[in-house]
């Protein structure tokens, strides 16, 4: 009889955990926010040494004018008191992730510059992230998963005990640990929109987001030649609702506000243009022909051909190198110096180019130009090889 | 059917009695072959060790304690300037912030929690010694040759390495390990571990990188959060220290 109790105890608390329902307005904001509780605290403490790790890391990129912009648009999306709160760090990984600490640690990846196209793009995300911090979801998915592992302790312990099988309830609890982190990330998805609402930013460019990623990751596996995959449904294990779930719920939310705004496009681009070489140049070699065709063509959207994209389009097709392909790459060289961006990178892809299609004699040309400007380049020696009496 | 089923779990347990009661057999030190220290012939850094503080939840989770963390680290700094004298060498502490290249020395200090780690595991544990370990039992293991490079550890011979990670059994947790223990009374017992106390101190040699001397265990004594607790553990982490008046009993 207690066993049949004891189940319905069970399933009761398994149902239990869920997030706080979504808060109606802005929450109240509280200037220089402290953690009193022993969880936040040590939450916070270990926070703190994460955040030194993330000053000293070699993959910190400390530009001041960029790091300038990103928090322009964080404050200008959240407010001035708020944005007070939080500091942020651009780590230099070529791919679309952002996280929040519970001390107000922002980190936002280089690679996620790359797949946006507008301000209020970066608004939305950099809005997210903010509104876990906000709505102190570390805490929150801290206790979460205390509470529910005690549980899932004493089930495995009792179960024991009472020679009852419980690997049903085990698993149930174990899924509710990712379905309250999708709550939450629902629920910071929702709050970056109120944000957005209140910004000079249209809401609706949150659900723009994860319509490219989704963009992108059909034209990956079109390139790589595998069946792509759309879902409303997340899985058991998944952190996160599913790209596409989020941008329907966000462009729902966000034509009941309809708000307007200007999603500062061209501005987007005139900012991060110092560093699109670099970000381009670690995205084409990431081996993702697809994705990274689609993403060239898409920025081409807003800033038309500019030289580093044609550059970067150039190496891409270099890289694959097919017969075909350095047919294609030799003209984006070409093309590329016809715009006047006669760079060491464009002459060294171009001289490979027409050595690799059999053009030595023409390639050799261009590729004695850069060593001339790049005399101790780190792959000097190799060049030299291609070169008629360049090994003297 | 249903004696089937548990029987999964029964393994478990079994495992869970057997690598605890292995434990014991465990080693706790090494040192290099042929290696051994004079008293005042070297210069020793002593890195900031690093120390976390936190308690276990019931179901087992890390739960971290800021008070705790800085009360210990206090405690154990405090006995470590007390010890100096005792080891035999002269001794320097470096803090990790404020010097040059700490970004390169937090790094390495990592880098000996892993390598300390491996040690345990695949030295310590002799039941589990990796291939190239099993025949020759010579204390082999290495940071790389790089930490010369340093500018801080420059005009050092060693660098001394701490690190604890203490986490104390809640209450819940000590209930739980009791209730696995009576659930043998009704059904199938469980064997649940209450606390975990690591504690590792290394000598690693400037020039070479190598690990001369490691003293690690996953049991340690002490309560860190008490003077006299970390009086004890900075005993337990120093026993055997190279070159120190007590390395001979």
């Amino acid at each position: 009889m207690w066993l049949k109790r004891f189940s319905v105890v069970l399933a009761a608390l398994v149902a239990a955990p869920t997030v706080a329902a979504e808060p109606e307005t802005l929450p109240p904001y509280v200037p220089a926010y402290e953690p009193t509780t022993v969880d936040e605290r040590g939450l916070w403490s270990q926070a703190d040494e994460l955040e030194l790790l993330y000053k000293r890391s070699e993959h910190l990129i400390d530009d001041e004018e960029l790091n300038a912009f990103v928090r322009r648009i964080l404050c200008s999306t959240v407010g001035n008191d708020r944005c007070d709160g939080v500091r942020i760090y651009i780590l230099n990984i070529p791919a679309f992730n952002a996280s929040m600490m519970p001390n107000g640690a922002m980190a936002i990846w280089s690679g996620l510059l790359l797949r946006l196209r507008s301000e209020a793009n970066l608004a939305s995300v950099l809005a997210h992230e903010f509104a876990h911090f906000e709505l102190r979801h570390s805490l929150q998915g801290f206790k979460n998963r205390r509470s529910t592992s005690d549980l899932l302790a004493w089930t495995v312990v009792l179960g024991n005990a009472a020679v009852v099988d419980t690997r049903n309830s085990q698993i149930s609890l174990v899924g509710s640990i990712f379905r309250f982190n999708r709550d939450m990330e629902r629920q910071g998805d929702l709050l970056a929109l109120k944000y957005l609402r209140q910004s000079p930013y249209p809401s609706r460019a949150s659900s723009q987001v994860w319509q490219y990623l989704m963009e992108e990751a059909d034209a990956r596996a079109a390139g790589r030649k595998i069946r792509r995959k759309d879902r409303y449904r997340a899985g058991f294990f998944d952190t996160h609702p599913t790209s596409l779930d989020r941008a329907d719920y966000l462009l729902e939310k966000s034509m009941e506000y309809g708000d307007i705004g200007n999603a500062e496009q061209s501005a987007y681009f005139e900012a991060i243009r110092p560093w699109l070489p670099k970000l381009l140049a670690d995205q084409v070699r990431l081996n993702d022909f697809g994705g990274t065709e689609y993403l060239l063509g898409n920025i081409a959207g807003v800033t038309g051909w500019i030289p580093e994209l044609v550059l970067a389009r150039a190496e891409l097709f270099a890289s694959r190198g097919k017969p075909r392909d350095l047919i294609t790459a030799t003209t984006l060289y070409l093309d590329a110096i016809d715009k006047g961006h006669e760079t060491s990178e464009v002459l060294r892809g171009l001289g490979l180019s027409l050595v690799k299609s059999g053009r030595r004699k023409e390639g050799a040309e261009y590729l004695e130009r850069y060593l001339a400007q790049n005399p101790d380049a780190p792959d000097a020696a190799i060049i030299r090889m291609y070169v008629p009496n360049g090994d003297e | 059917m249903f004696k089937i089923r548990s029987l999964w779990f029964i393994l478990l347990f079994c495992y869970l009695a057997f690598a605890s009661s292995d434990l014991s057999a465990q080693e706790k030190t090494g040192n290099k072959e042929g290696f051994e220290l004079e008293p005042g012939s070297v210069r020793i850094a002593l890195l900031e060790p690093s120390v976390r503080v936190g308690s276990q939840s019931t179901g087992g989770m890390f739960e971290p304690n800021a008070d705790w963390t800085e009360q210990a680290k206090e405690n154990l700094e405090a006995e470590l300037a007390r010890k100096q004298e005792l080891l035999g060498n002269e001794i320097v502490r470096l803090s990790l912030d404020n010097v040059h290249q700490s970004r390169e020395l937090v790094q390495y200090h990592a880098l000996f929690g892993a390598v300390a780690s491996s040690v345990i595991e695949y030295q310590f544990f002799p039941g589990n010694r990796l291939p190239t370990k099993k025949k020759s039992k010579a204390f082999e293991w290495s940071v790389g040759p790089d930490l010369a490079d340093i500018e801080a550890v420059k005009g050092f011979d060693y660098v001394l390495l701490i690190r604890t990670k203490d986490a104390y059994g809640s209450t819940g947790r000590k209930l739980l390990q009791v209730a696995g223990f009576l659930g043998a009374v009704a059904g199938f017992g469980t064997a649940v571990q209450s606390g975990e106390h690591i504690g590792m101190a290394g000598l690693v040699d400037v020039k070479t990188g190598d690990l001369v001397w490691l003293n690690a265990d996953l049991a340690m004594g002490g309560d860190v959060r008490k003077v006299e607790g970390a009086e004890k553990r900075v005993q337990q982490l120093l026993e055997g220290f190279p070159g120190s008046s007590d390395s001979e009993d």
